[in-house]
């Protein structure tokens, strides 16, 4: 959908909205229900979106004395006599496990385990696409936290890497926090660091339109989930005072002495440090009175209409930076936001210019992870990714529609891999050791090989072209 | 023996490091602090809400604690300590313990001091307060005659355990529950 068709300002609006949906957004549902019928009808033509396929030849089935037993003996007799081998000679080094329990899928919520498999499926097919990287989608079935941490742990000599993903808030930050300790591999949730390298990057070259920089900045962070904590951790990390940000929730501002305070003690310590250090002034009150003055707002809420309204905006500091990351439908709509003075608006979608979005960040970084054997990924790693995302955008011109690179950018991936792939290096997290330039050209060809392998394997009718639609309505089977 | 039928606990949020200058005054509390002890003594029984059903809140609770505050305030039996912060928090009350000495019947020694509540608001954690309030809140017990000092709280509220324990406590006497309703 357009930008200008997207949201006419207009003060008729909130009446319509009573009534029935504004034109606009009555087609982009047409346009939501359209993709999700084509989805299904190519799903069962597809029968799943990703396959496993021999990377060895085989001439002959003499060959298999090779590839299995017994030749494939003396391969296990190495790896058991050191066993990070296992990164050299099996495909550990490239294999990723996607893992959901389907508590917190997409905006469909607890959905479980096997109605999650699509959604990881697509991510799987993200992961080899856009990084060249072997996803393995594993939504399980477990009980408790615990088990989920157990079952990843026991499946973790199989990987290179695991990539969490759409599992709740609160229990995603110590699932992560628990499996990063013990695990020797990286350990990345998309939705609380993917989102917050993202979020971070873009904001870093708002600062830079905005002549602002970190250590004065006053930032609002409304939504306090997966990846505004995280968020929050890493611009403290990079050098934001941590009394001048601000979350707030549904509950309004978090301050030290808010009434639920004992609670998250006990069922979100994260959010409950984060409130501690956060909010020097003790402001108190709902959205608006965070807003007053802020530089920032950085909106990762649940989706809802109206959420930030234009007086909100216009309250804030001089040419304020607004980031509406909820998706379907922002916080305030990017022209909005604008003619309320916002000097910068990012959303979640690709439709509006400046989309902060994950599948920026996650392929590049366990491209870099990969290759360079990583033992884990902390927040140094994660910064890396951040600050090379926003030199993607740089080095083609910033401007206030050009923050971050879009998808249609690839050249950033590769540098971004790099990035991550150095860092690992610099901070003896690495099993294997390039140089800059051999980590580039290697995520280079990674990358390019995976559009080459789906390009050849349509021209060999192995993959077959995608059917037609069929004409609406659709004709009744017999 | 610690049957009270105000279930006590502790929120001070675990390990707690001795420091020589605490961020608190510590004193007696007055019949003028009861307003803003209140809030405070209910933040605690809502904690407790969050480990057991049996623990919840009643709705009157608000006015019960005025009540037993005021009672406290006026029995030689109780003890109630106020903390107040300070700097920008200077004569504010950012925690309070409240205990109380009862007889023990049939056990030596004769003089129980039974610690029911100590609460700290979260900024105040972690910073040797806690350890502060125990140390004192004994000796004024055992000027008071006790000579042995228990603590009450939830069966599930670790942190309070742990704290209990690494200052040497040991768990004597356990309380089941089992709703009638």
């Amino acid at each position: 959908m357009a930008e200008s068709s997207a949201a006419p300002v207009s003060v008729g609006r909130e009446t319509r909205r009573r009534s029935a949906p504004p034109a606009a957004e009555r087609s982009e549902q047409q346009e939501t229900d359209a993709f999700g019928r084509r989805s299904v009808e190519l799903s069962a033509f597809y029968q799943g979106k990703i396959e496993t396929v021999p990377k060895v030849p085989v001439r002959s089935l003499r060959d298999f004395a090779l590839w299995y037993t017994p030749g494939v003996a003396e391969v296990s007799r190495r790896i058991r006599a050191s066993p990070d081998l296992s990164f050299d000679l099996t495909g550990r080094w490239n294999t990723v496990a996607i893992v959901t329990d389907g508590s917190r899928v997409l905006g469909l919520g607890d959905i479980g385990p096997r109605a999650a498999l699509p959604v990881m499926e697509g991510k799987a097919l993200l992961f080899k696409f856009l990084g060249g990287v072997d996803a393995i989608p594993i939504p399980i079935q477990v009980g408790s936290p615990d088990r989920f941490i157990a079952t990843v742990e026991a499946m973790a000599p199989a990987f290179g890497g695991i990539n969490l993903e759409d599992i709740a808030s609160p229990k995603c930050f110590g699932i992560l926090e628990e499996l990063q300790k013990r695990l020797e591999i990286p350990v990345w949730h998309d939705d609380q660091l993917g989102t917050a390298a993202a979020t971070v990057a873009g904001l870093l070259n708002a600062l830079e339109l905005t002549g602002r920089s970190m250590r004065e900045l006053r930032t609002v962070l409304l939504g306090a989930g997966a990846a505004n904590l995280v968020t929050a951790r890493l611009l403290i990390t990079l050098g934001h005072d941590p009394h001048r940000l601000a979350l707030v929730d549904q509950r309004g501002i978090l301050h030290a002495e808010r009434e639920d305070m004992d609670e998250l003690m006990l069922h979100n310590p994260w959010k409950y440090r984060l409130a501690l250090r956060t909010n020097g002034a003790g402001r108190t009150g709902d959205l608006a009175s965070a807003l007053v003055g802020a530089d920032v707002l950085l909106a990762a809420s649940t989706p809802r209409p109206d959420t930030v309204r234009s007086e909100h905006v216009r309250s804030m500091a001089r040419d304020p930076i607004v980031f509406a990351l909820a998706n379907p439908v922002p916080e305030i709509w990017p022209d909005v936001a604008r003619s309320a003075g916002a000097a910068v608006v990012a959303t979640g979608r690709s439709d509006f210019p400046n989309q902060v979005n994950n599948s920026l960040v996650f392929p590049a970084v366990f491209r870099g992870v990969l290759d360079a054997r990583a033992r884990s990924i902390p927040d140094e790693v994660v910064l890396a990714a951040a600050k090379e995302l926003a030199r993607g955008a740089a080095r083609k011109g910033l401007s206030a529609h050009h923050l971050l690179p879009t998808m249609e950018e690839p050249e950033v991936f590769p540098e971004i891999a790099a990035a991550v792939a150095d860092t690992s290096v610099r901070l003896g997290l690495a099993r294997r050791r390039l140089s800059h330039d051999e980590f580039l050209e290697r995520a280079k060809a990674m990358m390019a090989r995976s559009g080459r392998l789906v390009r050849a394997l349509a021209r060999a009718r192995l993959t077959p072209a995608m059917p037609r639609a069929p004409a609406r309505p659709r004709p009744r089977p017999r | 023996m610690t049957a009270s039928n105000e279930s006590g606990a502790h929120a001070m949020g675990g390990a707690a490091s001795d420091g020589p200058s605490v961020p608190i005054h510590l004193r007696p509390a007055r019949e003028t602090d009861v307003p803003a002890l209140v809030p405070l003594l209910l933040r605690l029984k809502r904690l407790n809400e969050e480990f057991d059903p049996l623990l919840k809140v009643r709705d009157d609770a608000d006015e019960q604690a005025r009540l037993l505050l005021r009672g406290n305030l006026a029995d030689p039996k109780s003890i109630v300590l106020a903390a107040e912060g300070v700097g920008p928090d200077r004569d504010k009350v950012v925690g309070f313990v409240r205990a109380v000495v009862r007889e023990r019947p049939f056990y030596v020694p004769e003089q129980e001091g039974v610690i029911l509540d100590i609460y700290l608001l979260p900024l105040y954690r972690r910073r040797g307060v806690g350890e502060y309030l125990l140390r004192e809140v004994s000796a004024a017990l055992k000027a008071k005659g006790a000579g042995v000092v228990t603590a009450e709280f939830p069966a599930q509220n670790e942190i309070a355990s742990r704290f209990y324990l690494k200052r040497g406590f040991r768990p004597i006497t356990a309380i089941h529950a089992r709703s009638l309703l």
